[in-house]
């Protein structure tokens, strides 16, 4: 379970977050949906402590993010997909997944790569082993990336704004292995802007404005002219993202 | 007359300059680069006066001439009881002033990495360490093997300096010869040569070097 309680982060005079309160149970699905600079990647970069909270609390699975001891558990536990990708370029693709499964997670080396493989068939890229991520096209560098986060075995992933930089059809592609990890039960906290693919794999939807949280609903709710889209706000979001 | 077949005489005083060139460049670039690597990880610590410190330190070695610096060692410092003979002196003040310039180009490579890639790596729970040797550093040496290959062709260069400390170096055999021959044009067209081929040839490492290191940026 993650545990956010009265989230605040500043950088200097900017305040990004102001108070979030949100609790994430195993197995969710949770997309946090919200304009550009409602805090969205913030709040994702601060549960695995890229960013250092200013005040406010969170808790994974028990581990405070605030202690140093408990933030290499927590980032065990918590892997992330990213935006730019962020692949290691001087490592084979395969190397790229193993690197922290035998670092970190002191797997033996074979094994790890093993895992690597088997990961790397379940996207269907099996004969990119030993490539660089140079060589590959943006779409195949996240699914790399997912694989990369997936040899964690993270009982979270996180994902920020993973399809922000590929075009429509790479997208897809990414989105496909997104929805099938969805189905298979693990936990996923999705910062996006495909209004689309949040509401197909969310069990619940969180609006950020402004650093706060506007609404936490199922996506049923969200989505109904009753619920979510009541708020002129998140419906002027929806209209603008496309979605009526 | 030109008559490069006078110098056939003198090719063994020319070859044992040669090897003492050549083993001063190869203990100079291997120390320079440990210092250097060293004073680069100080000149992005996180703390302070690391960070003071490593700055000085290539401020000072870059400010001062090389000349001065050997007439200060192998000169100055018995003064003071400390006596090293020639060729470690050259190998010595040769390894602590190139490391100064080692030192930037290591920290630049360190510094044009993609900070997301160094993010990523911790966000996957990877220690200090751990990023620096499996992460950080890899990709930095990688990106700075070129402009460190020049910093290493002027290393060599320099080290005819170390003539100045009676170092039997290949400029001070030559100096020998020329004056004993009385034919400093064939004798340092000689030098030139002796110099060329150790320059292309770590020329040739650096470029070969550089290819393998860098195959994974070719798209």
């Amino acid at each position: 379970m993650i545990e956010i309680h009265d989230l605040h982060k500043d950088f200097g005079d900017l305040k990004v977050l102001k108070g979030v309160d949100l609790k994430i149970k195993p197995g969710e699905v949770v997309s946090i949906l919200g304009g550009s600079g409602s805090g969205k990647s913030t709040l994702i970069r601060c549960i695995n402590g890229l960013e250092k909270i200013t005040s406010g609390s969170i808790f994974v699975d028990d581990f405070d993010v605030r202690n140093k001891k408990d933030l290499m558990e927590i980032r065990k536990r918590c892997s992330t997909v990213f935006q730019q990708f962020d692949l290691y370029p001087h490592l084979s693709v395969l190397d790229n997944i193993a690197l922290a499964p035998i670092n970190v997670l002191k797997q033996n080396k074979k094994d790890a790569k093993i895992k690597a493989m088997e990961l790397l068939r379940s996207v269907e890229l099996e004969e990119k082993a030993s490539v660089y991520p140079a060589q590959l096209s943006g779409g195949q560098k996240q699914r790399i990336g997912i694989c990369r986060a997936l040899a964690m075995e993270p009982n979270y992933l996180l994902l920020d704004e993973v399809t922000s930089s590929l075009d429509p059809e790479m997208t897809a592609e990414v989105l496909v292995i997104l929805k099938k990890l969805a189905k298979e039960g693990i936990t996923m906290i999705s910062v996006t802007h495909e209004i689309g693919f949040a509401q197909e794999i969310s069990d619940r939807i969180v609006f950020l404005d402004e650093g706060k949280i506007l609404q936490n609903l199922s996506k049923d709710e969200f989505f109904s002219d009753e619920g979510g889209k009541s708020d002129p706000r998140i419906a002027k979001f929806l209209s603008k993202m496309g979605n009526q | 007359m030109l008559d490069p077949a006078v110098m056939m005489e003198y090719m063994p005083a020319f070859w044992d300059g040669f090897i003492v060139t050549a083993e001063v460049s190869i203990l100079s670039i291997i120390g320079s680069f440990i210092i250097g690597l060293l004073i680069a990880l100080l000149r992005i610590s996180e703390n302070k006066v690391c960070r003071f410190a490593a700055l000085f330190y290539v401020d000072i070695f870059r400010n001062i001439p090389f000349l001065v610096l050997i007439f200060f060692a192998y000169y100055g410092l018995p003064e003071v009881g400390i006596y090293i003979d020639a060729f470690w002196t050259g190998c010595f003040t040769l390894s602590i002033a190139v490391a100064a310039y080692v030192a930037e180009t290591i920290r630049a490579g360190i510094q044009n990495i993609d900070k997301g890639i160094i993010e990523a790596a911790k966000s996957f729970g990877f220690k200090r360490v751990q990023i620096y040797t499996k992460i950080i550093l890899p990709i930095a040496i990688t990106s700075s093997i070129r402009p460190l290959g020049s910093v290493f062709i002027n290393l060599i260069l320099t080290t005819s300096i170390l003539s100045a400390i009676t170092l039997g170096e290949l400029t001070s055999a030559s100096k020998i010869i020329a004056s004993t021959t009385f034919r400093p044009f064939e004798v340092y067209m000689f030098l030139v040569i002796f110099y060329g081929v150790l320059t292309f040839a770590l020329s040739a490492v650096i470029a070969g070097w550089h290819k393998y290191l860098n195959r994974y940026n070719e798209a």
